[in-house]
């Protein structure tokens, strides 16, 4: 369960990362995706796996 | 639901272990690439030199001395605190400064949401849920605490109702009015809500209130009692600063206070040599990291607080480590009124500014359910009455600025107040349990 919250998280990222890219000249856009990373950060943040976290 | 985050609250203790290793590595690394204060700090001291929690303890604590320090540099007026591009803050928090100038804290979008996630925890550990109408009688100005409760209560989902700029009676009626159901404010204020409510023939436990948490200042197992009598409501607790932000609440068996892991890394170490942790039940100093806030990196930030060690488990379910009890702290501050309060910053006022001060005496009492704190001052031989009154309204004008509490001042005549040759006990706290200097 744990591993797919992980991998929904990480399709966030790419999703926000992509927004970004698509939008460079759109600061509301812009600034909505850099939003949504930062939640990206708290969720992988909320959401670690142990055995990973101890492996480095 | 009893948890913020299932998963997260009932990790057994060696993944708690594991997850805070990793974090605190990770965030070392960080602190000592965006840091000036930690770039110096922490020289000589590698990630991989840090392979087990005992590891950590090899690594130097950080007082805030040393941070007012650091505070100096640029960018104004963070300094070598600053853990992320200037233009990333988008919000200014600051400590009250009793102990000296105050530490400011920067905070991006994205440190604010995980220490307000971090809140979060708090909150519902004390039953604050979407149902919840949170009064919050404070106009919050630059200090951390209630903005934490805003937002978390908002994130919680709970109804947020901001009571700032209305006077005690105001708030009540406010309370009153829109059926509030949840409050969280100092303890004091709460005492003294309860007493202006009965003045106005109101009963406090009429007014609705079920559910109450309480901060800025330590709080006895005997008042919240009486809270939870006036209000007959359930009152919690929690401990936390503005640079380590809040890292422990009590959950609904009221059986001590949860440690927010694995947001925090919290040491309890022995007093006199702050190398060992203390066993359960004993008193130590609380030692903390922020794991995940990069805004202001905290390496074994020295919290200074007292606090006696909890026993593991509890009848919530919630695996974290616990403290039992905060008795104090190290550096013997007082609060007032729910502010952190030095006589220092007292004396360091008048003998800069107040040349026509010759001694004076700080009393702090408790009126009904109040702190009252007075300033007793002896003034030169030389003034004129009116020159008196000018100064005493100077006084209480600086002392405002300077500690954020408004002083009774009273002018004595020449030498009518004690003279020391030794250490001075110029602070007579006349409240029960206080302590004279």
């Amino acid at each position: 369960m744990n591993e797919q919250i992980r991998d929904e998280i990480e399709r966030i990222e790419k999703s926000a990362k992509k927004l970004q890219t698509l939008a460079q000249d759109n600061p509301a856009i812009l600034k909505n995706a850099d939003i949504l990373l930062t939640f990206v950060y708290i969720l992988k943040f909320i959401n670690p796996v142990p055995d990973e976290e101890a492996n480095g | 639901m009893n948890f913020w985050n299932p998963y997260l609250e009932t990790l057994p203790r060696e993944a708690y272990d594991q997850i805070e290793l990793s974090y605190f590595r990770r965030m070392f690394s960080f602190a000592k690439e965006h840091s000036g204060l930690y770039r110096d700090k922490l020289k000589g001291i590698e990630e991989k030199d840090i392979r087990s929690l005992d590891d950590i303890k090899k690594i130097p604590f950080t007082e805030k001395e040393e941070m007012r320090k650091y505070q100096e540099v640029e960018p104004f007026p963070y300094g070598g605190l600053l853990g992320a591009p200037i233009e990333k803050v988008t919000s200014f928090r600051q400590t009250s400064g009793t102990t000296g100038k105050p530490i400011y804290v920067p905070e991006t979008y994205e440190s604010w949401q995980w220490r307000v996630e971090s809140w979060c925890h708090i909150l519902y550990m004390a039953g604050f849920r979407p149902r919840h109408r949170v009064f919050l009688p404070f106009g919050y100005n630059v200090y951390v605490a209630f903005w934490e409760a805003h937002f978390a209560s908002e994130k919680v989902g709970c109804e947020l109702v901001p009571g700032g700029a209305l006077d005690t009676k105001g708030r009540i009626h406010k309370i009153q009015e829109i059926r509030a159901n949840g409050m969280m404010n100092t303890p004091t204020y709460g005492l003294h809500i309860a007493e202006e409510a009965k003045s106005m023939g109101i009963d406090p436990a009429s007014l609705g209130i079920e559910r109450m948490l309480c901060a800025g200042e330590p709080m006895p197992p005997a008042t919240r009692k009486r809270l939870e009598e006036l209000y007959q409501c359930h009152v919690f607790d929690h401990i936390g600063g503005t640079e380590p932000c809040a890292w422990a609440g009590m959950c609904e068996a009221k059986d001590g206070m949860h440690i927010i892991e694995p947001f925090f890394l919290v040491e309890i170490l022995d007093r006199e040599t702050l190398q060992k942790e203390v066993d359960e039940g004993e008193i130590g100093v609380a030692v903390v990291t922020p794991l995940g806030r990069r805004s202001f990196p905290l390496i074994r930030f020295n919290t200074k607080d007292l606090v006696i060690k909890g026993k593991n488990g509890c009848s919530c379910g919630r695996t974290s480590k616990k403290i039992k009890e905060v008795v104090g702290r190290t550096d013997d501050l007082r609060k007032v009124r729910g502010v952190l309060f030095s006589p220092k910053t007292v004396e360091e006022v008048l003998r800069k500014e107040f040349q026509e001060v010759e001694e004076f005496e700080i009393i702090v009492e408790r009126r009904g359910l109040m702190d009252v704190i007075t300033l007793r001052a002896e003034a030169n031989p030389g003034l004129t009455v009116s020159s008196i009154e000018q100064t005493k309204a100077r006084l209480r004008e600086s002392l405002k600025v300077a500690t954020n509490l408004s002083f009774n001042v009273i002018m004595e005549p020449p030498g009518s107040l004690p003279r020391y040759t030794l250490k001075a006990k110029r602070f007579k706290d006349m409240r029960e349990g206080g302590k004279n200097e």
